[in-house]
């Protein structure tokens, strides 16, 4: 259980095909990395797991069970099991980080306002965030927004977390904390976490499984050690950050 | 041959473009009243969002609109009053003032004033949520945004809208009064005597169902054109425009019809 399948997955905007028949299998409790270039699909491949986009091909499995189809109202059950930290952190302007916190407590969970708080609390002390609970997301530059959005999405518990890219924009300390974060949530609490990054240092450091998009397909799928040792000019180029190889930008 | 018929062509084009995009547009409202009808049971409101409506749309209107109502009493009355006093017909002053008022120019003036404010305010704050991806992030949050975020603004409006008409009616009606005495030198309870003899409760009430009606028309066209964003800041400031524009025809329609019904 705890498994995610994607089976042949096509996306195309208009003229623009994102995704050309994608295939990843995503283990329970893994820390999983999806890499490539910026507009490779990357993005668009993980917001089908939780509903935001349908497919127009290919298929998705949660735990065996096909979840293609469901409509947006079944995909609630889904999204309380499955949170996604956005890009841009997505924080609710005008909410305090106290009040974007407890907004998934107060909808989801069968408690009190103070114990809804004691909660947020609670999750915005494991980012570092408890002491700016009253101001507002406007008062913060991306990274310090990007930890409050990883509070909120951990708010209830969830048994997979989509992180697009988590520590873009964060001071290198912060980052080492969010890689920390991750790695702690699948080690100790068994959660699987997919992560969107082009950080080398965080997909070197913490990835179990990394899967790497170029043009819409999937390039290759392995662990870390695969991508050192793969002799495809185009991975190596990747990873090795070379502005020039036979990757087209 | 060819660059003639086209340019016979782009014009019926351009005018079948715009047909299909008008007929989209109104086709979003319409699901979007749709949507809305489905959770419309009071109990789908969230509280803390519903009382940030209310105070936002109501309590921050209300000096505007108060201004705005003052003005127009005094309008009214200093334009009937070449008449009045070449007429000598002191005594129809509250009620020429108060039919006008209650029944047209107070729920118009108002409703304009409300798509001005709260409506482009509206449209202006989903359009932003709906480009920052944070609608997308209400969904992930497993919320659903049209019981979240357009309910309480569909309520909030109309109470609202409502509550302001009744509020800019009465204070149209003091201004006027004020304006009668002191620049006409109609005393006011003549001018209010006017008004009780001659002003029907039909006359109140078709101005109220009027604001009613425009509560839901600038509720609806502003949370459609903010949910309906793209295109970024330059997207949001399409939308706004397109809001205000909207809500000023539906106010004029709206208004048209039940004043033909009326009569």
């Amino acid at each position: 259980m705890g498994t995610i399948e994607f089976r042949g997955i096509k996306k195309s905007f208009g003229p623009k095909h994102v995704l050309r028949g994608v295939d990843l299998d995503v283990q329970k409790g893994q820390v999983f990395f999806i890499i490539g270039q910026s507009g490779a699909g990357k993005s668009v491949m993980v917001k089908h797991l939780i509903g935001l986009l349908r497919p127009d091909e290919g298929r998705i499995y949660l735990d065996g069970v096909d979840i293609t189809d469901l409509s947006e109202q079944e995909f609630y059950p889904i999204r309380k099991r499955c949170a996604m930290v956005f890009q841009n952190s997505t924080l609710f302007d005008s909410m305090s980080l106290l009040e974007n916190v407890v907004l998934p407590i107060r909808k989801h969970l069968d408690v009190s306002m103070k114990q809804a708080q004691e909660m947020a609390h609670e999750k915005l002390r494991l980012v570092g965030m408890d002491a700016f609970a009253d101001s507002y997301p406007a008062d913060f530059g991306d990274g310090m927004r990007k930890k409050v959005a990883i509070a909120r999405a951990l708010t209830l518990d969830p048994e997979f977390v989509i992180f697009d890219e988590p520590t873009t924009g964060i001071d290198p300390i912060s980052a080492a904390m969010v890689d920390k974060l991750i790695r702690h949530l699948s080690d100790n609490l068994g959660v699987t976490s997919i992560v969107i990054s082009h950080d080398l240092r965080s997909i070197f450091g913490i990835a179990d499984r990394i899967a790497m998009l170029y043009k819409g397909k999937l390039m290759l799928d392995g662990t870390q050690d695969d991508f050192r040792h793969s002799e495809d000019p185009i991975v190596q180029q990747f990873i090795n950050g070379r502005p020039d190889g036979p990757m087209e930008i | 041959m060819s660059g003639i018929r086209t340019r016979v062509e782009s014009p019926l084009r351009s005018v079948g473009d715009k047909f299909l995009a008008w007929s989209a547009e109104v086709g979003g409202m319409v699901m979007l009243i749709g949507q809305i009808l489905r959770r419309i049971a009071p109990w789908n409101l969230d509280g803390p969002e519903t009382w940030r409506n209310l105070y936002k749309i109501g309590v921050k209107s209300f000096p505007i609109i108060v201004v705005t109502a003052v003005l127009t009493g005094a309008i009214m009355v200093i334009q009937a009053g070449t008449y009045i006093q070449e007429y000598g017909a002191y005594g129809l002053l509250g009620w020429g003032a108060g039919y006008s008022i209650l029944r047209e120019v107070g729920p118009i003036l108002i409703g304009l004033m409300f798509s001005g404010r709260v409506g482009a305010n509206n449209t202006a704050e989903l359009g932003t949520m709906k480009v920052t991806d944070q609608i997308d992030a209400l969904r992930a949050l497993a919320i659903d945004p049209i019981s979240y975020l357009v309910l309480p603004r569909f309520y909030a409006m109309i109470i609202m809208m409502f509550l302001l008409v009744v509020v800019g009616d009465a204070t149209a009606l003091v201004g006027g009064a004020i304006t009668s005495e002191f620049l006409l030198g109609v005393d006011v309870n003549l001018f209010a005597w006017s008004i009780i003899s001659y002003i029907t409760l039909d006359d109140l009430f078709i101005g109220l169902y009027k604001a009613l009606a425009f509560g839901v028309a600038i509720a609806v066209i502003s949370c459609h054109f903010g949910l309906t964003v793209s295109g970024g800041a330059v997207g949001v400031g399409r939308a706004v425009n397109a809001s205000v524009v909207g809500s000023a025809i539906a106010i004029f329609v709206i208004d048209f019809i039940f004043s033909s019904a009326a009569h």
